[in-house]
């Protein structure tokens, strides 16, 4: 018994005349049927309705005492089959040498059979698997198709109206389009700030000046005139963090097409806003639009992005208002996980440990990109409340693995998500996650008393955190709040 | 502190120093003993594991590689609670990442002691040392002088690219803290054992207990 790795049509027909049928019903047909074609029965037994279609079809044309040319069995192969086959041929001792006793023939022919039926078997199931995928992805491109049809032309068009309809809403949970995608994150984020294309450059050039200043050898004793050392290294800084923002993709790193255009989108950032400055994160929320957007208008929802109030609070590493959130976090986490929430406890892993990377950079530097821009599409509908569902989505997805690890090996795995997410399965989970004083089904069952008992818990909570992080109680946090998303310090 | 008795010690020791001094490529090289030169910023805390045998026993180091923006200073100082150990890494190709060195050790030390009221050992890595050498770090003498105002109990210089000194370094914290371990042990044993000695606390040295 030997096997042959068949590359080639010819080679392959011309080996089939050797091989026999693993069929015992069949063993005078040509041996290269095996691998050309699958005997109906299997089909019925196995095959979904459409490769059994196929199969008849097929049978049809070709017609069942003829062998078919190579050209033509080949094409249709090509239909589920991998080019490609294992053939294994049964061969009879060499001439030189005795005869096999007839028994043992029979045992190997047997074993042969039960060999290739395997082999078949196997090659069946991963042509499936691959037409599946191949349907798959021929859906997804067709419905993605249709969603940037309906986007662009009734959707856009008529966004004031529509954006908060429900079917909107349904399409805008399963994606945006990439072709509509900045477009719609645009309109979503809005322009509050009346940002324009001249002032955008009129940043960029105070930029530009000051990168020259810093090239100049004479400034760097110079102290800085407004404000704190921060501010002043800002630039350093990004130049440091652009080579470090998606590295794997080439494209922001010195010399690729993206790297200046991060610099200059950074760089106006910090002259427009010198109070903040460049934090650490920015500079993936800055890639992740211009990947999406041109340059002006990434500017435009940089900056609008960034002056949301969650945003905010977390880039001006505002302590307070930081623990509020993760205070809230932990709220909706008992809420709807309270055996993982008991687990995390046990362990002393607080969110601060996860959330943080998750927050800084809205999931662009945890999830797979094609991920975090569907994480980034409901975020733009439903606000900074999404980014912690989402937080909640991720663990429930992963709540089994969790509760099996300890402190280090936890940190570890949400510090670095794997690298393949099942999309679906996230965002199912995500959806089941419930929270948010917006959701009605929510307030409804967190009104009256038990909001009370939920705000009482989370100031609480909000209390041990600011113990933890202050080292003595120098802040004193009021809540008022009738949903724990909408928090004020006083 | 019981640990003594079994055989697996676990630490936690922190990763601090300057954005981009190569603090995620250290612990990359000395915990999966690879490089890449496109690590990603680090934001917020990422954590690595590393299992050493020591003296018959096992040691799991929790490495704490701690994001290294300023701003984020007040943020992060939670992380360093419970410490036992601490590298604060600078590049010997960046001068102000080096200035930053007292900052980090001072900012280290107001938050952070042990039981025994010492300091965590602390280890100074002066990493990129395989992209030319700091005027300073040339100056071995210049460096230990350094070392030794500013309580560090030892220096190396390091290159998570060309793995050079990295083990050792790891190997010279972990026996400072060992040895730390083992004096707040001896002193508890001591303090147990007769408590008149509360009275002669001046002597934080774990050899005046044991000339007593």
């Amino acid at each position: 018994m030997t096997f042959f790795n068949s590359p080639s049509f010819p080679g392959r027909s011309l080996f089939a005349r050797r091989v026999k049928d693993s069929h015992p019903k069949e063993q005078k047909d040509p041996g290269w049927k095996l691998f050309g074609k699958v005997p109906p029965r299997e089909g019925h037994i196995k095959d979904p309705k459409k490769i059994q279609k196929e199969y008849e079809t097929k049978s049809g044309r070709a017609g069942p005492d003829n062998p078919t040319s190579p050209r033509q069995s080949a094409r249709k192969n090509l239909d589920f089959e991998p080019l490609s086959t294992t053939a294994l041929i049964l061969e009879d001792r060499p001439a030189n040498l005795p005869a096999k006793p007839a028994e043992e023939a029979q045992k190997h022919r047997q074993q042969y059979e039960e060999m290739v039926a395997q082999a078949k078997k196997r090659e069946l199931k991963e042509a499936q698997k691959r037409r599946k995928q191949l349907e798959d992805r021929c859906k997804l491109e067709e419905s993605i198709g249709s969603a940037a049809q309906t986007w662009n032309q009734d959707i856009l068009p008529n966004w004031s109206a529509m954006r908060t309809s429900r079917r909107v809403r349904d399409l805008w949970w399963q994606g945006i389009p990439p072709s509509v995608r900045g477009k719609v994150w645009s309109l979503a984020v809005g322009n509050d700030l009346n940002i324009t294309h001249e002032l955008y450059n009129i940043c960029l050039a105070r930029a530009k000046e000051k990168w020259k200043s810093i090239a100049a050898p004479a400034s760097d004793s110079e102290p800085d005139d407004a404000g704190s050392s921060d501010r002043e290294s800002s630039l350093e800084l990004i130049k440091l963090d652009i080579s470090r923002t998606f590295p794997q993709l080439c494209i922001f790193q010195q010399g690729g097409p993206y790297h200046d255009v991060l610099h200059s989108i950074l760089g106006a950032y910090t002259c427009y806003r010198p109070d903040v400055g460049y934090v650490q994160g920015m500079s993936f929320i800055a890639a992740v639009l211009i990947l999406n957007l041109d340059t002006a208008d990434t500017f435009i929802a940089f900056t609008n992005l960034l002056n949301k109030p969650c945003q905010m609070a977390f880039f001006r590493v505002d302590h307070s208002l930081m623990l509020t959130y993760f205070a809230a976090f932990e709220v909706f986490f008992e809420e709807n996980l309270p055996k993982l929430f008991a687990h995390f406890q046990k362990n002393n892993l607080s969110p601060d440990i996860y959330l943080i990377d998750w927050i800084f950079t809205l999931y662009s530097k945890s999830l797979p990109l094609d991920l975090a821009c569907r994480v980034w599409d409901v975020f733009c509908r439903d606000g900074e409340e999404f980014l912690f569902r989402t937080a909640l989505g991720l663990l429930r997805l992963y709540q089994d693995v969790l509760t099996c690890m300890d402190f280090i090996h936890m940190a570890q795995f949400l510090t670095r998500l794997p690298d393949l997410i099942p999309a679906d399965q996230l965002f199912q989970h995500i959806a089941a996650i419930h929270m948010s004083s917006r959701n009605r089904k929510w307030s409804q069952q967190h009104s009256g008393t038990k909001t009370t008992h939920i705000t009482l818990r989370y100031k609480q909570r909000v209390m041990s955190y600011c113990r933890r992080f202050y080292f003595g109680l120098r802040h004193i946090v009021i809540l008022h709040s009738i949903s724990p998303w909408e928090t004020r310090i006083f | 502190m019981q640990n003594n008795h079994h055989k697996e010690r676990l630490y936690k020791i922190l990763v601090i120093g300057d954005l981009g001094v190569g603090k995620t490529s250290i612990i990359k090289r000395y915990v999966h003993h690879n490089f890449s030169p496109n690590y990603r910023a680090t934001i917020g805390v990422d954590f690595a594991l590393k299992v050493l045998n020591w003296d018959q026993e096992t040691v799991r180091l929790q490495l704490w590689d701690i994001a290294g923006q300023e701003r984020f200073g007040n943020m992060t100082r939670v992380y360093y609670r419970e410490a036992m150990g601490a590298f604060i890494v600078f590049d010997v190709t960046r001068p102000a990442s080096f200035e930053a060195v007292t900052k980090w050790k001072e900012d280290l030390d107001s938050k952070l002691t042990l039981a025994n009221g010492k300091n965590v050992a602390t280890v100074l890595l002066a990493n990129k040392c395989d992209q030319g050498r700091d005027v300073l770090t040339n100056n071995g003498i210049k460096m230990e002088q350094f070392c030794l105002e500013n309580g560090f109990v030892g220096w190396y210089e390091t290159s998570a690219k060309e793995n050079i000194n990295i083990d050792e370094a790891a190997n010279c914290l972990v026996k400072h803290i060992i040895a730390n371990e083992n004096d707040m042990l001896q002193s508890e044993v001591l303090d147990t054992i007769s408590p008149q000695l509360e009275k002669d606390k001046g002597g934080t040295c774990s050899s005046c207990f044991r000339s007593q």
